[in-house]
């Protein structure tokens, strides 16, 4: 049987830019190389102009990489067909304002090669999912900016994509938006739809991603499983079911006992992905 | 790395076009620019009343206020359809960038030049169905002024005494001014043009930083269009230019890529009664479908490999 290719596979990317003001280049993104299998939800995180939406760009066509390569599900990002299984949620997108919402998603659904009654129905089920219904009729021009980041969701989903890129998809948005989106990427992950999101909201990503990446000065830092990550090293971590507290009374006593060991406190040992954001980007600046 | 081969896309690259022409269109109905008919309607009707009291006999009884009609609506039509090719087209695309709108249509599987051609298209339905609308209104106001033009005509040449052959003459030559083929044909050339300078705003625009820089550019390009060839002649036949080889390259890449407007003052022929033939009109539109399919492609050469 064939080997299941990487929903995304970025390798080496190197990214520079032209100024017109300056004779070097701009290095944006410098030897990226990010991997995500199917099913997983990724987090790209990484300060303002740290080359996160740059990395994004290049991963979907709009920019094309200076060295290294990116794929998407095995097919080439700089082909139009690699854009057949994706959808793309852009940071603050501004979509035709003289469409109503429905309407924004039959053209993109139109310009997915869907049409007739499958298109139809697949409008009336993103507008449930994002709970749009009752809007459906309304032009984007009145929608508030958490409604349109919903509607920019539904797009990115409409043609079924297996993956779905998100660039800031809270950015702006009030809490009880942020929330609901984010609860959406948690249904999203439950259908088994890979996603890469870049975020801010450290808190968030920590929510809803098995896999983050920091990126600082266009070069990714630290990577790997997020549990994997926050875990504090010198620590160790049981978790017990139904014990009773005279088991937990001879574990106490059994590493009381052991020279070097320490019980330091009952409960689950756990950094915030926050904290080790900040930390690797103080590191890497010293 | 291994990329997996290519997969067919879904849907025709037709359909892609037609459903973007199609929202162009609906975004550039609903910012209102057919609004603009109204006040070609008030210059169809006013252009009726510039009738020049110099009437020497039966036959130039009327002939002026048809010219004038037809003058101001074909006028109107050139203004109407350059405009807004060239301000629609450079609006468009530097819109979609600076919305963002773009990334979320490129990042479908929506290949550019289809992009590109459904913009294009979407812009110049819009100016086939203004244009339309102001031949019909210019249409209905010419066979009204016509019909009653004819019959003060007949009634001077009667009670004059003109026999029935010099009165059918007459009657001939007036309908030249009336609504007729050429007046169509005449119609379809503005749209031509109109074409023309929609693709070459569009290749502007694919470069172009800005709308302004693109209205600009296009309006001076179309200026220099009614007069390039003109400079041409000058060029070629002054002193020892014209015999030299390399002028006359320079000259014809020059009218390869920038069109020559000359070749429509048909139009104004046709304002004064001509016939435009139909292998003129032939002419025409290889002419227009030249340069259109020529700026498309340019665009689609700078637009491929542009960033966002």
């Amino acid at each position: 049987m064939a080997e299941t290719p990487p929903a995304v596979e970025i390798r080496d990317l190197v990214k520079d830019f032209k100024t017109s003001f300056r004779r070097v280049p701009l290095r944006a993104v410098d030897g990226v190389s990010i991997r995500i299998m199917p099913g997983e939800v990724y987090g790209l995180i990484g300060p303002n102009g740290s080359g996160k939406s740059t990395t994004m760009k290049a991963l979907l066509g709009l920019v094309a990489p200076t060295a290294g390569q990116c794929a998407i599900f095995g097919k080439d990002s700089l082909k139009v067909d690699s854009r057949n299984d994706v959808g793309f949620l852009p940071e603050n997108p501004y979509f035709y304002k003289h469409l109503s919402g429905a309407e924004t998603l039959r053209f993109y659904g139109k310009l997915c090669g869907l049409g007739g009654r499958i298109l139809k129905e697949r409008v009336d089920e993103l507008l449930a999912l994002v709970d749009l219904t009752g809007a459906r009729d309304r032009r984007l021009g009145g929608y508030s900016k958490g409604m349109l980041q919903r509607i920019g969701l539904a797009q990115a989903l409409i043609q079924e994509p297996r993956l779905v890129i998100l660039d800031e998809p809270t950015a702006g948005v009030d809490p009880v938006g942020s929330r609901q989106i984010r609860d959406l990427i948690l249904k999203l992950r439950e259908r088994g739809i890979t996603v890469f999101l870049c975020s801010h909201l450290l808190e968030q990503v920590q929510e809803v991603c098995d896999h983050v990446g920091i990126i600082f000065q266009g070069k990714m830092i630290r990577e790997g499983r997020l549990d994997d990550l926050i875990a504090i090293e010198d620590q160790t971590e049981i978790v017990l079911r139904d014990a009773p507290p005279e088991l937990i009374a001879r574990i106490a006593s059994l590493v009381a006992s052991t020279p070097g060991a320490a019980m330091v406190r009952s409960g689950k040992p756990r950094t915030t992905l926050e904290r080790l954001f900040l930390r690797e980007i103080r590191e890497e600046e010293r | 790395m291994n990329t997996a081969s290519h997969t067919p896309l879904k849907g025709s690259h037709t359909g892609r076009i037609l459903v973007i022409a199609t929202h162009t269109f609906t975004q550039l109905a609903r910012m209102k620019v057919f609004y603009f008919l109204a006040i070609f309607a008030v210059i169809a009707i006013a252009s009726n009343f510039f009738d020049l009291p110099q009437h020497a006999g039966p036959e130039a009884l009327g002939a002026n206020v048809l010219r004038s009609i037809k003058s101001w609506s074909l006028g109107a039509m050139t203004l109407f359809s350059v405009v807004l090719s060239i301000v629609a087209t450079a609006l468009l695309l530097p819109k979609d960038v600076e919305d963002r709108t773009l990334y979320t249509i490129l990042a479908k599987p929506v290949p550019r030049l289809d992009y590109l051609i459904g913009k294009l298209l979407g812009v110049l339905m819009l100016v086939f169905v203004s244009l339309a609308l102001m031949d019909v209104l210019m249409t209905v106001v010419l066979q009204i002024r016509t019909s009653m033009v004819l019959e003060q005509q007949e009634a001077m040449a009667t009670a004059m005494g003109w026999t029935q052959d010099a009165i059918a003459s007459m009657r001939v030559e007036t309908l030249a001014n009336g609504p007729n083929g050429s007046l169509q044909g005449a119609v379809f050339a503005v749209f031509l043009r109109a074409s023309i300078m929609a693709s070459l705003a569009l290749l502007i625009s694919t470069f172009s930083s800005s709308t302004l820089f693109t209205t600009i550019v296009s309006f001076l390009i179309y200026f220099i269009g009614h007069f390039q060839a003109d400079a041409r002649d000058v060029y070629l036949h002054a002193g020892q230019a014209g015999e030299g080889g390399v002028a006359r390259i320079a000259s014809l890449l020059v009218s390869l890529v920038l069109p020559d407007f000359q070749l429509f003052n048909v139009i104004d022929a046709v304002i004064e009664g001509q016939a435009l033939p139909l292998l003129m009109l032939g002419k025409l539109t290889l002419v227009g479908l030249y340069y259109a399919f020529f700026f498309t492609i340019a665009s689609w050469f700078i637009f491929a490999d542009k960033e966002f």
